[in-house]
Order: structure tokens, then C-alpha cells, then sequence
């Protein structure tokens, strides 16, 4: 049980805090690019129906007529944790216009994700969405964590990201809101 | 002039003219932990490996759902954190890493597989979420990556003995054209 609460924070801290120790620090780290790769052929988006936070199921073809930045990710996924900050700066920049986030994360739950992102400056306030048995990142065709997809309004597939990147950078968000015309 | 100078001369005008062809091999040693750093850049692409310890690697995978008899055998096989990046290839870098090579006194053979290690650890008993972990959190085992940002970094294991040196031979190719990239002389911590 846990009864105490610093007993609690220190007990979900602590597989973050064994993370740090085993992952390289972000001067070690390849510089993230502000890149995003147009697909020469656009694909339609595969199925996404996943549980959120509060355990609401979210299906991704209710948001047609809305740009969608999708991206897979994971706690324990160095780039990723690195990546998470900028998504929300580019939420910030785009969600009145019509940019939806959702943050697919891969084979955890509620318990390992809630405190990782409590812990985040500045935390999430897009969508994060639970692939528990990572079905939804194979269909999607996802080889390594982080990669991230741009669908455009009629549910196409239009950019592609793999590997950490910075979400806030200004022409990236630049090419985003493209997509809310003809993706440019 | 001399055949030394032309030679000279014409190596000079190779390394201008492809400046990113081959870059000197770096080491570098965590002041707190010790552990190494393995890096070098190559045709464009860079790529990295950093020793990690077993009771790091048995640490992280205790916290994703493994019991430490588990996780073992994995975490004693001589773990990286393997990092490659497309920085300025000419095109969309592709990789098949069982076509790379461990090079030691004990002869040459790929990186540890990850489907083996799949099969092995769900012998073992691990649970499917643990076993999702582990899969997502390797080096992908093949990959395409475009130039000026993709990359990814994930687990290796080179399944020698702890002590073991080797010289990691990374192989892509670029529109079918093959390329390679070597780190020299990495320890297995």
C-alpha cells in the first residue's frame, strides 16, 4: 500500500529517476532537427481508436476537417522526453486553429505516464492516448520510438518524423499549419 | 614535383571535396559513471554506441515488468546505447542490422537478435507488457531514415563476454548503393 504521499511520489519517481541514470543526457544526444519529411505519396490514415488519461476512447476519424500531429512515443524513450515540451509549445501556437495533437504512448499505463508528466515544464495538455499492446503504433507502421505523422484535413497522411525533434521550431510549425490549406 | 607531393595533393582535394566522407573516431568517458562513448560520422550518416553497465540495463527493465533471473542473461550480453543519425547522406539511408558486423579475436557475427531474445525472454515467463518494452526499446532492427533529422537510439546487444573488444562495422545503403561506418576497439563494460 501506499498511504504517505511523499512515499507515493518517491515510489513513482523512482523508475524515472533509474531512467536518467541508464539513459544519455541530452548534451550526449544528436541535435534535434526541425525536419519533417514530405511522403511523395500521401496515405490514408491507418485506424486509431485508443483509451485517454480518463479513460475516454478516442477515435482519430471523429477529427476530420482538423489537422492531427500524431506522435508515438514512450517515458522511458530519451528523445521522446526531450520532444514532449515542444509538442505543447506547438499546441499552444496551433490548437485555435485547428491543430489537434495526440500523444500515442506505447505499452504503459496510467500509473507509469501520470507522473512523467506532472513532472514536465510545461506539462501536456493535448491528448495522451494508451497503445497498451502496441497494436495501433504496427498498423501505423512505426519502427522506432519517437516517429510522428501529419494528417492532413481529409485524413491523409502528409509528413513524417523519425526520431526526436523540435516541435516549436518556426518552420516547423510552419509547415503544420500548412496543412490547414494544402500542406505546402 | 615529387610522386609524395601529388599524392599529397590529391588526397588534400579528396577530403575537400567530401568533407563528410570520414570523420575521426571520438571517445568519451562519463565523469560520474566512467562509462564510454564509441562515435564517428561517415558518408553523412553519424552514429554512436555508450557501454552500459548490467545493473543499469537490469535496473531499467526491472522498472518495465522483468524479474532480475529475467533479465539477466540480457543485461550480462554486453549492452549499448546505439544512436545512428542521417545527418547529410545523399538520400534515405537503409539499414538491415543483422548485415552489420561485431568484429573480435573470436571471428565476425551480427548484433544479438531481437526476435531471438523475444522468444528467449517469453520462455522465461516475462509478462507482454515487459516484453513491449523490451522490443520498443531496442535499435530498430531495420529502418529507412531521410536526411537532415531522422534517427533513432534503442538497446544493442553485442552478446559478448564482459572484458571483450570489437570493432563495430555499421552497413547502409543509399538508393541501393552501399556505404559503411566503423567504430574502432569497443569494450564490453
Amino acid at each position: 500500500m501506499c498511504n504517505v504521499p511523499s512515499r507515493c511520489l518517491r515510489r513513482l519517481l523512482a523508475p524515472l529517476l533509474l531512467l536518467t541514470s541508464l539513459m544519455a543526457s541530452a548534451s550526449e544526444l544528436p541535435r534535434m532537427s526541425h525536419s519533417l519529411t514530405p511522403l511523395k505519396t500521401p496515405v490514408a490514415m491507418p485506424e486509431l481508436r485508443l483509451k485517454d488519461m480518463d479513460d475516454e476512447l478516442v477515435d482519430i476519424t471523429t477529427l476530420k476537417g482538423k489537422v492531427v500531429v500524431v506522435s508515438f512515443w514512450a517515458t522511458w524513450c530519451p528523445p521522446c522526453r526531450r520532444e514532449m515540451g515542444t509538442l505543447e509549445r506547438l499546441h499552444q501556437a496551433t490548437a485555435k486553429e485547428g491543430v489537434v495533437i495526440l500523444a500515442v504512448n506505447v505499452g504503459e499505463d496510467v500509473e507509469a505516464v501520470f507522473p512523467f508528466l506532472a513532472a514536465m515544464d510545461p506539462q501536456p495538455t493535448y491528448p495522451v492516448l494508451f497503445d497498451s499492446e502496441a497494436e495501433a503504433m504496427e498498423k501505423w507502421g512505426v519502427r522506432g520510438l519517437p516517429t510522428t505523422y501529419v494528417v492532413d484535413r481529409n485524413g491523409l497522411i502528409r509528413y513524417r518524423a523519425i526520431g526526436g525533434r523540435e516541435f516549436d521550431h518556426p518552420e516547423l510549425i510552419k509547415r503544420v499549419r500548412s496543412c490547414l490549406g494544402e500542406c505546402s | 614535383m615529387s610522386m609524395t607531393k601529388l599524392i599529397q595533393i590529391a588526397l588534400m582535394g579528396l577530403l575537400a571535396t567530401s568533407p563528410l566522407a570520414w570523420a575521426e573516431q571520438t571517445i568519451t568517458t562519463n565523469p560520474v559513471t566512467g562509462v564510454h562513448t564509441w562515435k564517428n560520422s561517415a558518408h553523412g550518416v553519424s552514429f554512436s554506441m555508450k557501454q552500459l553497465l548490467p545493473d543499469q540495463v537490469r535496473g531499467f527493465f526491472v522498472s518495465r515488468g522483468f524479474s532480475v533471473k529475467q533479465i539477466d542473461s540480457y543485461a550480462t550480453s554486453c549492452v549499448y546505447m546505439m544512436i545512428l543519425s542521417n545527418d547529410q547522406a545523399p538520400g534515405v539511408v537503409h539499414f538491415v542490422q543483422n548485415n552489420w558486423s561485431l568484429v573480435s579475436d573470436s571471428g565476425s557475427k551480427p548484433p544479438m537478435d531481437t526476435k531471438d531474445w523475444l522468444q528467449r525472454l517469453k520462455q522465461a515467463g516475462a509478462k507482454k507488457s515487459a516484453l513491449i518494452a523490451f522490443r520498443w526499446a531496442q535499435f530498430p532492427p531495420e529502418h529507412e531514415y531521410e536526411p537532415n533529422g531522422d534517427w533513432n537510439q534503442g538497446l544493442l546487444a553485442a552478446g559478448l563476454p564482459a572484458g571483450s573488444s570489437f570493432d563495430l562495422v555499421a552497413r547502409w545503403d543509399v538508393d541501393g548503393k552501399p556505404y559503411e561506418g566503423v567504430l574502432k576497439n569497443v569494450q564490453c563494460p
